[in-house]
């Protein structure tokens, strides 16, 4: 039971939840499509959580509305549309690894499986322990397998490799290449860039609980401001560095020359042009970390001098 | 009716884990069976029947009660706490399964363990009633079972785990004492205990001993007990429902 439409799997619509005079969330709009593997990715308290939850009916938006596969977020969680781990869930204890996994894919109309469950999350090994036995990894790959215990549409995890190590990590996204093949649509949150850069085909960045970008990983760097470069020049002359065009920053020491630009092609033109011939030229892309950074620096700046004058006030 | 067979499914993983818990197992059976044991050939008149029918009621229904409630309120608390009832809520199951598999699965888990203290009485204290009056009294202290567990949904969905175990051990002092299932409660304070529905039940078990009859004002109060606890216990788990 794929969901084959071509309207949006999850919309949230001017979604805000307000606890006291604080905004967690703060007019959302969004739109995830079928198939797409999206990240949320915010710093902490970025309302990413508050988002998740609205997005699973755990809790109520002050205003605003989201849909899920065109009817409310309860519905859809209720007819197994969709499978979610929380960083919050936890497990039932005394009883075995695959006594829980049996027992909530029997609460699904649409169970998967035990064992095909067990050995895409990876649990396979440890089936027999019982749950309050498990290391925190171990922990979080059955929730893992709790979700995806029965065969649903959407996906939602909430920083789903926190507490596992390197080679967990890459296993446990070879596993979710696996379920996003069949055609559902992911939406995870994650702080670990890297993973939201290698896996995911649209970025959805968040701070104070709004949205500041919305785009592919590449999308989001080249917004960030973009390529850094590094050449060495000998008589590097820096009044004349300083006047490139599209240049965001210069450094120099000594013969090298560090450049971060919003158009590398147009800077290093420039330089050949007025005759340089500089050497060792590297053009690299701004890790998805610094544009991350950026996007939300400038947030916080923009923010800045409004918050000071209400305190004025 | 995927919904009632969740509800179900999650019922008997309860009595799985209820079976394989000890704690569990020594608070609602092993206990009132070895007091039982010890104390139960006594040869006094209690409440105008036999001590050792009085106590087999006493024993049965504390048994019961205790687990029902004891342990139902820690662990409805602790896995709100953990977030097992959040993790339940995404899935198909619906929103009041969790609840109701707890509480079938402790009238389920309860129905052996008054079955073992009716054996008990029967062939150890030599308690000889017709089947009719075995029945009556086992639904009343299942009723009794049904109280304390809408009880405990209440307090457990209210409670940190910290702060909520002093709070059991009191409330159910005062129920297990004021209803008499400790020892027989007479004058003013026997009073008092009539508006009890622990006293009401062991009341049931000895007016159909003795005369065969149950009072029907008993049951009055068994009811409003019981419509009460289940009041409060929808009303925690509404209120509850933004905090988990």
């Amino acid at each position: 039971m794929n969901h084959t439409g071509t309207g949006p799997v999850v919309s949230f619509e001017n979604v805000s939840k307000h606890y006291g005079s604080l905004k967690a969330v703060d007019g959302l709009s969004l739109d995830l499509r079928p198939r797409e593997t999206v990240a949320l990715l915010g710093p902490n308290g970025a309302g990413k959580s508050t988002s998740l939850d609205m997005l699973l009916a755990l809790r109520k938006p002050t205003s605003g509305t989201i849909r899920m596969f065109g009817s409310d977020p309860y519905h859809a969680i209720k007819s197994g549309q969709v499978g979610a781990m929380l960083q919050s869930g936890g497990l039932m204890p005394e009883v075995t690894v695959r006594e829980l996994v049996s027992l909530v894919a029997r609460l699904h109309p649409r169970p998967i499986a035990v064992d095909t469950t067990m050995r895409r999350a990876g649990i396979a090994d440890f089936a027999d322990q019982r749950v309050d036995k498990l290391s925190g990894g171990q922990t979080q790959r059955v929730r893992f397998a709790l979700a995806i215990a029965g065969d649903c549409d959407l996906i939602v995890l909430d920083e789903p490799t926190t507490a596992m190590d390197v080679e967990t990590r890459r296993l446990f996204w070879a596993n979710m290449k696996e379920e996003v093949a069949e055609g559902k649509t992911l939406l995870f949150a994650t702080h670990y860039l890297e993973e939201a850069d290698q896996v995911a085909d649209r970025i959805l960045v968040i701070n104070k609980g709004r949205l500041l970008a919305d785009g592919t990983p590449e999308e989001i760097k080249k917004r960030a401001g973009a390529k850094r470069m590094s050449f060495r020049l000998d008589q590097a002359n820096e009044p004349f560095l300083l006047g490139l065009p599209a240049l965001v920053s210069l450094e120099i020491r000594h013969d090298l020359v560090q450049i971060q630009t919003s158009d590398s092609d147009a800077t290093l033109y420039a330089v050949l042009d007025a005759g340089y011939r500089p050497h060792e030229i590297e053009v690299s892309s701004l890790g998805l970390e610094q544009a991350f950074l950026a996007i939300t620096a400038e947030d916080d700046a923009a923010d800045g001098p409004s918050a000071r004058e209400a305190i004025g006030r | 009716m995927s919904g009632f067979s969740g509800t179900l499914a999650l019922t008997k993983a309860e009595i799985i884990r209820l079976r394989r818990n000890k704690r569990y197992l020594i608070f609602t059976i092993a206990l009132p069976v070895v007091l039982y044991l010890a104390l139960g050939r006594q040869k006094a008149i209690e409440e105008g029947v036999s001590f050792k029918v009085y106590y087999l009621f006493e024993m049965a229904s504390l048994g019961a009660f205790s687990g029902a409630f004891n342990n139902n309120t820690i662990r409805i608390s602790q896995e709100r706490k953990d977030g097992w009832i959040r993790q339940l809520r995404l899935t198909c199951l619906p929103a009041n399964g969790y609840v109701i598999a707890k509480i079938i699965a402790s009238v389920v888990v309860t129905a052996p363990q008054i079955a073992i203290m009716m054996l008990l009485g029967r062939f150890y204290g030599g308690v000889d009633l017709p089947i009719w009056k075995w029945t009556v009294i086992a639904v009343a202290i299942w009723l009794g079972t049904l109280i304390f567990a809408a009880l405990a949904v209440a307090i457990g969905y209210w409670m940190n785990p910290n702060s909520v175990q002093p709070i059991i051990m009191l409330i159910f002092l005062f129920f297990s004492i004021f209803g008499g299932l400790w020892f027989p409660i007479s004058g003013v304070l026997g009073k008092f205990a009539e508006a009890t529905p622990t006293f009401r039940i062991v009341q049931i078990g000895t007016d159909v001993v003795t005369n065969g009859t149950v009072s029907w004002a008993g049951v009055g109060v068994i009811l409003v007990w019981l419509a009460l606890f289940v009041g409060l216990a929808t009303l925690a788990v509404r209120t509850a429902a933004e905090a988990i």
